[in-house]
């Protein structure tokens, strides 16, 4: 298959990852009002937790507000619930069908992945758009800073779908995976620094929270947008990103290899 | 008679789901981990939050932690026994729904008992050890009349939990995937059912007492134990009534369970 078949095809994936999200219409509406009141009520216990007071770690109530707001529609869009269709399809052996066709598996599922991400950017937006209207957002210091947080964004979503994918895989080992997803949902949701940013962390956790691959997704793009992390540390934290985005493609590549030699298609 | 049979079946079948369980060794142990591991990120993010800003509408770390536990105590009550509910949609969507109609056992049985929610006992584990050393903790003067009320507080708010999750039961029979919304009631009671409620305000208040009633899985009961019954805009005889609310909730859920199982249609092949 030439390169550009092989982009036609990933392309194809993307797309009907996108209408899986798109199709269930009541699913996508509920999603939205849920993530609305999570943003709602985020932006209540920050104020709550604030009231009057002045900043705390050198973090206003604004900052932490915004934080709190965006950091939830963030999560929504990186780490949904069910984010790849891989496990189900080794447990009841689809696989042998993915495993014919001429686009290696790793880019079908990235593709499909990716599509999910971008069929729920929507939901993110209307987060973002309540947060705002709630008076909860804040600009980002200058145009630098908004830029470098859009290119940190994208490097987050790419070490999330890394990491899943390398979490799904575990599945040709175990058939079951939803223990391992749970860990890695743990993972994402306070590692990540979704639930409370790293700067309110006591000192122990952060040192190990800061050499884990999950405060890349959603803690780097929201504290350079916030203008919390500046200039030569906001770069390093990118780099950071730029790091996890190579060891867990080559862990990737590594676990992939050894799985293909694991496949067994239950069911005939 | 008819209720031991019924008891029975439901050990019989759990037994089953249990043991199809427990074939995948690895995934056992991740999953009791990962059942702790997520239930105590909410500790631990209340713990961060609380160690920096000490108290949360006027509740301080004991009082919460308190609140965190009967909630999650509860909400082992309802997701080891009752947690293959959240199945259901999937099951009506793939038309697996059609089988369990075929067969002579109540389908809420065959619902709940379609597998065994492994990571419930992890929940189950954290949910229980923290209500003893938090309910040591916590002030308040324990008298046998106090931990009977604890117990049917913890009871009360398991019913409360099994009755929403059933009411979606019913709903997707009509809505197809209520995935979204079974996610959002599960991740709301996890994050926020541990504040003290009133915080946010009279009208949302009143609204999980009554829309979304997540007040009664822990916050009502806990505000009779702990002796704030003052920070609630309720009388306090009906505050001391809230460990009720999870019969009738339940019974709700399951009516409305029932009446919408008629409208179950077989997806065509």
């Amino acid at each position: 298959m030439s390169t550009a078949d092989q982009v036609r095809a990933f392309r194809g994936m993307t797309r009907a990852g996108t209408r899986s999200v798109l199709i269930y219409r009541g699913d996508l509406i509920t999603g939205a009002v849920a993530l609305v009141i999570q943003v709602v009520l985020a932006i209540a216990v920050w104020r709550i937790v604030y009231s009057g007071r002045g900043p705390v770690d050198g973090v206003d109530a604004r900052t932490a507000v915004a934080y709190a707001a965006i950091a939830a529609c963030l999560q929504s869009v990186l780490l949904p619930w069910q984010f790849s269709t891989l496990p189900m399809r080794i447990r009841n052996g689809q696989i042998a069908t993915d495993l014919t066709r001429p686009l290696g598996l790793i880019w079908q599922v990235f593709g499909q992945n990716l599509g999910v991400l971008l069929g729920r950017l929507p939901l993110g937006a209307i987060g973002l758009a309540v947060a705002a209207v709630l008076g909860a957002l804040t600009l980002p210091p200058g145009w630098a800073a908004g830029l470098l947080s859009l290119v940190a964004t994208v490097g987050g979503a790419l070490v999330a779908m890394l990491c899943n994918l390398i979490v799904s895989m575990v599945t040709f080992w175990t058939f079951e995976v939803s223990g391992p997803l749970m860990v890695y949902r743990f993972g994402s949701a306070f590692l990540s620094g979704s639930l409370i940013p790293l700067w309110f962390m006591p000192g122990w956790l952060r040192g190990s929270v800061e050499w884990l691959p999950f405060q890349a997704q959603v803690y780097t793009p929201v504290s350079i947008y916030l203008g919390q992390t500046r200039g030569g540390q906001a770069l390093a934290l990118v780099g950071v990103q730029l790091v996890w985005v190579v060891l867990s493609t080559v862990l990737l590549e590594l676990v992939w290899r050894r799985a293909r030699y694991r496949v067994v298609v239950q069911g005939g | 008679m008819a209720e031991q049979t019924w008891l029975r079946q439901y050990v019989v079948l759990e037994r089953a789901a249990l043991r199809a369980q427990l074939q995948y060794r690895v995934n056992f142990w991740t999953t009791l981990m990962g059942g702790v591991a997520y239930q105590g990120t909410q500790l631990l993010f209340l713990g961060v939050l609380l160690g920096k800003f000490g108290l949360i509408g006027g509740w301080g770390f004991s009082a919460v932690a308190f609140v965190f536990a009967m909630r999650l105590a509860s909400h082992a009550l309802y997701v080891v026994p009752f947690g293959a509910l959240r199945l259901t949609d999937e099951m009506v969507r793939d038309g697996e729904f059609d089988r369990v109609l075929l067969r002579p056992v109540n389908p809420f049985l065959q619902l709940v008992t379609r597998m065994f929610p492994l990571m419930s006992l992890g929940d189950a584990l954290l949910g229980f050890g923290a209500l003893a050393v938090f309910g040591w903790q916590a002030p308040v003067d324990w008298t046998p009349a106090k931990i009977g009320y604890l117990i049917l507080a913890v009871v009360g708010g398991g019913l409360v939990e099994t009755g929403i999750q059933t009411f979606f039961c019913g709903l997707s029979f009509v809505a197809t995937s209520t995935f979204s919304l079974r996610i959002f009631a599960d991740s709301s009671i996890t994050q926020f059912s541990g504040y003290p409620l009133t915080m946010f305000g009279r009208a949302t208040f009143y609204a999980f007492c009554t829309l979304f009633p997540m007040a009664f899985i822990s916050f009502l009961p806990a505000t009779v134990l702990l002796d704030r019954t003052s920070d609630v805009p309720l009388p306090t005889w009906l505050t001391t009534l809230s460990p009720l609310a999870g019969v009738i909730v339940f019974v709700l859920g399951y009516t409305f369970f029932t009446k919408m199982m008629p409208r179950y249609t077989s997806p065509g092949s």
